[in-house]
Parts: structure tokens; sequence; C-alpha cells
């Protein structure tokens, strides 16, 4: 890795980051803050919640109305959106341009005429992304924590908390994984924000779906959104071990193969 | 015999079907400034790109102070500057900020100063964005950034491209400058004329391939000659005809121009029998020598 690109790249990415991370908190504080009216309206809410179809909740890893009156159940089931979809949209973009933008804004015929192997601008970016994807959580989780402290009605699992903070965590990465990937297999320098925008999208559109239509349910396997397990409400809710093999296997495959990619790829300018 | 600071063996580079070079053989000694001529498209920049590792070989080798390009990539861009011909740097970035960041991939002491030294000499305001410079000085950063490590080798493509004709001749005098000092120039470029300024040899490539590897002076005392006669009559094109005989020209008033490859006498012995009011034999241009080889 080297230094000196990480921190221009960290420095260039900066803004972004810290746009993404405010819009999150904000999403995630406003809805946290509706929570204690929506205890004190609980019986009123659960009876419109119950002409809601089963299955449109399901997805939102509501399994019975009565996790939403828990603040770790409320919470769970607004950080699919806010967390894990918008986390990956941040996630993707940022990890399908950062070696691509060399090429389409031409300034990579200045990067690889340093003394820079590619292995070296390969881990540098791989840097940035992972630490701005960790950055971005840390701050939203600990936005969360937070905003469920202070409107709790009760205590709720610590351990909970951070098991499904681990999930976007890892869902994140993943999808940081994808980006890179998808990056390092285009020919011609274009960028590629729309197309990475749009797979996370039809991810959790077919995770949607296979959530709220039983007789499909298995076209979920195909989304990364249906491993990362968010009814953090369930006594037995833990890490399971196949979705993190899964999560960490494949963010490792795909890293792995784009690093080689990269390796060998004509960088056209 | 001393090994070329840039020595290219057999290299080829296809894009899927189409072209990119073909079988280059090229040795550049330490200490030269080189020209490497060719128009548009002739393989140039995917020479230099093959160079600068950052595109790879369909087959062959080449290697940079004894250090193959690929897998001593690191090692030898400590020691190689270069000029794309896209003076595209990052700009959002300023022309300072541009200049600290690229000097920092160096073990260089006195970078600050090396910055002002340069920047002085080609007027370059520091405080400025890359976003808002004109292509000139867009162009001048690039130069700029090249030189700030003092490299043993400069490697330029089309560097003029958009310098008016003073910060070309202020460039011109630091390449001879350091060159003097050491450092060896590759000197990339469509214009012959520029390259006639600065270097001592040249390699011409057309279609991939270099057709010419040559000294300017010797490619100067070339047999080829540019002729002019004016004729009293009116002389038909196809009865002018003997071996050495290019590119004839029909002007006005009785005037033929052409190339003359062939022995002088064996001209003038041709034209001896004709009414001539005028015969003119001269050095051509290297641009002209530059065409003929091509259109051969």
């Amino acid at each position: 890795m080297n230094r000196n690109l990480f921190l221009k790249e960290m420095r260039k990415n900066a803004a972004s980051l810290i746009i993404w991370m405010i819009v999150i908190t904000l999403l995630i504080t406003l809805t946290m803050s509706v929570y204690r009216t929506f205890m004190e309206n609980q019986s009123k809410i659960v009876g419109m919640l119950s002409v809601i179809p089963k299955g449109a909740l399901q997805f939102k890893g509501i399994s019975n109305f009565n996790d939403l009156l828990s603040v770790l159940g409320f919470y769970a089931a607004n950080n699919v959106i806010y967390m894990m979809v918008l986390g990956s949209i941040f996630s993707i973009v940022l990890s399908s341009n950062i070696l691509l933008k060399e090429e389409y804004n031409k300034t990579a015929e200045y990067l690889l005429t340093r003394p820079l192997t590619r292995s070296n601008i390969f881990l540098s970016k791989l840097s940035v992304i992972s630490v701005n994807i960790f950055l971005l959580n840390l701050v939203t989780s600990l936005a969360g924590f937070i905003c469920m402290e202070l409107v709790k009605t009760g205590p709720f699992s610590i351990e909970a908390f951070f098991v499904l903070s681990l999930y976007t965590l890892l869902l994140n990465l993943l999808f940081g994984a994808i980006g890179l990937f998808t990056s390092t297999l285009v020919k011609r320098a274009k960028p590629v924000t729309t197309f990475s925008i749009g797979l996370v999208l039809i991810f959790y559109f077919i995770f949607t779906i296979s959530k709220i239509t039983p007789g499909i349910s298995k076209i979920g396997y195909l989304s990364p959104f249906r491993y990362a397990n968010v009814d953090a409400i369930n006594p037995s809710y833990a890490i399971n071990l196949w979705n993190l093999t899964y999560f960490i296997g494949l963010s490792l495959l795909l890293t792995i193969i784009s690093y080689r990619i990269y390796n060998r790829k004509d960088i056209y300018t | 015999m001393s090994v070329p600071i840039i020595d290219i063996t057999d290299l080829s580079k296809f894009y899927g079907k189409a072209r990119g070079i073909e079988h280059i053989n090229l040795g550049i000694d330490e200490g030269e400034i080189f020209g490497f001529i060719g128009p548009n498209g002739a393989g140039k920049s995917t020479t230099i790109r093959i160079l600068m590792n950052m595109i790879f070989p369909t087959s062959g080798s080449a290697r940079i102070m004894g250090m193959d390009v690929i897998k001593d990539t690191k090692k030898i861009k400590s020691y190689v500057g270069y000029v794309p011909s896209d003076a595209n740097a990052y700009s959002s970035m300023g022309v300072h900020e541009f200049l600290s960041y690229c000097i920092r991939f160096y073990q260089i002491r006195n970078g600050e100063e090396r910055i002002s030294e340069l920047s002085e000499l080609f007027e370059l305001d520091l405080m400025r964005k890359i976003a808002d410079l004109s292509m000139g000085n867009r162009k001048k950063v690039s130069i700029v950034q090249s030189m700030l490590h003092k490299p043993k080798l400069l490697i330029l493509d089309e560097p003029t491209t958009g310098l008016d004709p003073l910060m070309q001749s202020v460039f011109f005098e630091l390449l001879r400058s350091e060159n003097k000092k050491g450092m060896t120039v590759l000197f990339s470029s469509h214009i012959l004329s520029e390259v006639q300024m600065l270097c001592k040899r040249v390699a011409i490539i057309k279609e991939g391939k270099i057709i010419q590897l040559e000294d300017i002076e010797n490619l100067r005392k070339k047999q080829l000659k540019k002729v002019s006669i004016e004729f009293s009559d009116h002389l038909n094109k196809e009865r002018f005809s003997i071996p050495g005989l290019e590119s004839v020209i029909s002007g006005p008033n009785n005037i033929m121009y052409f190339m003359y490859s062939g022995n002088i006498n064996e001209l003038t012995g041709f034209v001896a029998g004709m009414k001539i009011i005028n015969l003119t034999i001269e050095e051509p241009s290297l641009d002209e020598i530059f065409l003929h080889y091509y259109k051969n």
C-alpha cells in the first residue's frame, strides 16, 4: 500500500463520506424520533398494521407485529432500508469508480507512471474503500445506538445490536467487492455509477419479492440481502456461521479476482 | 559496449485483431535525445505505454536501464519522468497541491525548492486550480511534474501540444541543459521540425513498424534531392521518366517539381537535350523527407 495515494484518496472522498454519514444519520434519527409516539399509540398502530399482508412486513425482517414494540425491532426494521440499502449504494458507487475514474478522467497516465506497482495502487484503493465503509458503518451504527438509548422504553440486547451492525457492515463490504469486481471487467473507461446503483436495487428487489411471494422464495438466495439476517428480536438471534462464511468468502473471492485482473489489465486513457 | 537505456526487442501489441505495433526493435543509448516520429495512430503512444507498463505487450520484451518494464516497473519509474500527450491532471486539485502530491512519491529532500524552481521557469501560477488552467498551462504542469525528481530518463509523448513558441523554447532549453547533465530523452512527436531541433537520432514509425532508424544528419544527407526545372515549352509529364524520379508535379509556367533519389549525372544527362530555362537542385526539408518515407 502507498501512504501518499491512500491519504490523497481519503481526502478526495471525505466530502462524499460526510454527506452520506449525515443523510443516513438524519434518516435514522428522524425514524427513531417517532418511536415514542409509536409506543404511545401502539394499540391503534398494531391495529393498522394488522391489515397489511404479513409478507409485506416480513421483508423488513418483522416476523411479528410485536417486534415493532421493541426499540431494537423498530430500529432493525428501518435499519434495513437506510443502512443496508443506502450503505450498499455508497459502497458500490465508491468501489466501482475508485480505479475506473483514473481511466475515464485520464489521470491514470500520472498515477501509473509513479514508482508504484499495480499491487500498490490496488491495495491503496482497497484500503480507502474498506476504511470509508467501516467509518460510515461506525458513525451510523453509533447514531442508531444513541437514538435507541434516548428513546428506549426498556432494555435491549447490545449483543443483538452488534450482530445487526456486523451484518450491515459485511453486506456493505460485499457490495464494495462487487463494485470493484465490476469495474475491473470494464474494458473501455466509462462511469458505471448508474449500473452499480441498479445492481444494488435489483438485488434488493429480488430479496423483497422472495420474501413476500412464498412460491418463489428460493430466488432470494441470489441476493446478498438474503444472508443479512435482521430478525434481531428473535431470542436465538446470533451471527450465523454460514452467512458469515458467505459474506467473507464471496468478498475475498471477488477482491482476489479483481486484484488479479487489475494486475494484468491494459489501462487505456 | 554499453547497454542501451531503452532496449526494445521484437515488441508487438495487438488490440484483438487490430494492430498496435509489430515486431519493434529499438535501442536508445544513455545520454541521447532520441526522436520518435510518426503520424497519429502509427504506434508511438502504444510503444510508450508499454514502456510505462500501462498496457502489456502481446509479444516481445522491453527493458529500461537493464530492467524489465513489467517485473521491475516500480524501480524503473523512480528513474523515469513522463509527459503524456493529454495533459489531464486531477482537475479538482490546485497546481501546488498536485505537484506536492507527485513529489511525495519520490525520496526528495528539497521538493518545495524544486517545485518553485520549475514553476518559475515555466511561469506557472501555483495558486490556481488545475480545472481553471488553459491547455497550454496544463501542459506546463505536466512537464513540471515529470521533471520534479530529476529523472535519468524522460519520456515525452507529444509534449509541445498547446505550448506557445516562447514556452517551447524554454522547454527545449531545459531539455538541452538536463541532457548535458546526463538525462536521456525519448521525444515522441509528429512534428519533424521540433525533433530536428533537439534530436541526434530518430526512428520513423509507420503503421506499427519502424521503417527508418537514422541519424538526423544522415537522413538529410540521403541522396534524395528536391528538383525543379523550368522548361521553355510545355512538356508532357509522362515523357519525363527516368529511374529515381518520384512525386512529379507539373506546375504553372512549364515548371516541373519532383523528388530525385538517383544519380545527378544521369538526371543532367537526361535533361541535356531539352530546352531548359532554369534548373534548381535543393536539399529537401526534413518534413519533405518524412513525407517521402511515408508515401513509399
